[in-house]
């Protein structure tokens, strides 16, 4: 008696839109999404908040991207791939440009990129800097990674040659998703 | 019914068991990661904290270490610190408290490695502190190399990692 009292405070239309006709393939159904939500998440696609000035102004303060894990899978990071490096884990990552591969030389004169001593063509750099760094070279199984801003002194910029198995995927969108308008230096 | 009630009441028996053994005998990993987690707390301090709760917080802090440990911080934009024993480290923390307005503090994805003897560990972890009225936060990677003393897990030595060298 009871339970038909409550049948008919739960209209049969809101028990069908909210736990569909049939309870259990609907518990399937949801068990399903959200192995399929972590799977993603852990092994394809994860999302990340940007956070910081380093990478503008290809990408936004406070914009939301994805890092492909699968990138380099069947090959290795190109020249020019925006990366997430990895710090002791996944919760804070570092967004940067590769630059230099594994037994180049970079450098940075007059506030351009100098790869094996030739001028880097960087389109995507595009405030002032005067950055003066010796040539250094790339040891084995590491790239040089930097920022696409660099117009503050080289000393308050984080970048430089990192380990490949701290690379965790390229960034899969140029522009970042829900990209904030905050006013560019 | 009464078999299945009885194979669901003996399943969940076995899984307090479980769950009881792990709670009264962590791994040293979990005591490890505990007891930076609570380092990370200790040292951190609201901007309306007074000033002996702060020395207090640094006293604490200091516990942590063993009377030689040794602190090293070398990052680019900034000038190496290098503090050589506890004493130095609590008297340095407590002109910290003085100094900031306040000091939020967390060590994320801690990875322990137990030595051989199991009485040495190193945690690398991600440091992440954010200072009172600021915004934006700071992130340093670092290395914690722990030793047993007398059957607490004591920090005889913290250096940074460069993780972009």
């Amino acid at each position: 008696m009871e339970a038909k009292h409550n049948d008919s405070r739960w209209p049969s239309i809101v028990r069908a839109v909210v736990i569909g006709r049939r309870p259990k393939f609907t518990l399937v159904r949801i068990l399903v999404l959200v192995a399929a939500v972590v799977g993603l998440r852990q092994y394809v696609l994860l999302p990340i908040q940007i956070i910081g000035p380093s990478m503008l102004p290809t990408y936004q303060d406070h914009g939301v991207n994805l890092v492909n894990r699968l990138a380099y899978r069947s090959h290795e990071p190109q020249r020019g791939d925006v990366v997430a490096v990895r710090t002791s884990g996944e919760s804070i990552m570092y967004m940067k440009r590769i630059i230099g591969l594994p037994g180049d030389t970079v450098g940075f004169h007059a506030g351009h990129a100098l790869v094996n001593g030739q001028l880097l063509d960087e389109p995507y750099v595009k405030y002032p800097c005067d950055w003066e760094l010796a040539p250094v070279r790339i040891p084995p199984d590491e790239v040089f990674v930097v920022g696409d801003n660099r117009s503050m002194p080289i000393t308050y910029h984080y970048f430089g040659s990192t380990q490949r198995r701290r690379i965790v995927g390229k960034i899969l969108l140029c522009k970042n998703l829900f990209a904030s308008s905050v006013p560019l230096p | 019914m009464q078999k299945s009630l009885r194979l669901l009441g003996a399943a969940a028996l076995i899984g307090l068991g479980i769950w009881g053994w792990f709670y009264f005998f962590p791994s040293p990993e979990k005591v490890i990661r505990s007891r930076l987690t609570t380092l990370a707390r200790t040292v951190s301090f609201a901007p309306q904290d007074g000033t002996l709760a702060r020395a207090y917080s640094a006293q604490k802090a200091a516990g942590f270490f063993t009377p030689d440990a040794e602190v090293v911080v070398e990052a680019r934009g900034m000038e190496a610190l290098d503090f050589n024993g506890r004493d130095e480290i609590q008297q340095r923390a407590l002109a910290g408290t003085r100094v900031l307005h306040g000091l939020k503090v967390e060590f994320l994805d801690i990875n322990v490695t137990l030595g051989p003897d199991q009485q040495t560990a190193t945690a690398n972890l991600t440091g992440k502190w954010t200072l009172g009225g600021e915004r934006e936060f700071n992130v340093m990677e670092f290395n914690f190399l722990l030793r047993k003393v007398d059957g607490v897990w004591l920090i005889y030595r913290v250096e940074t990692v460069k993780t972009l060298s």
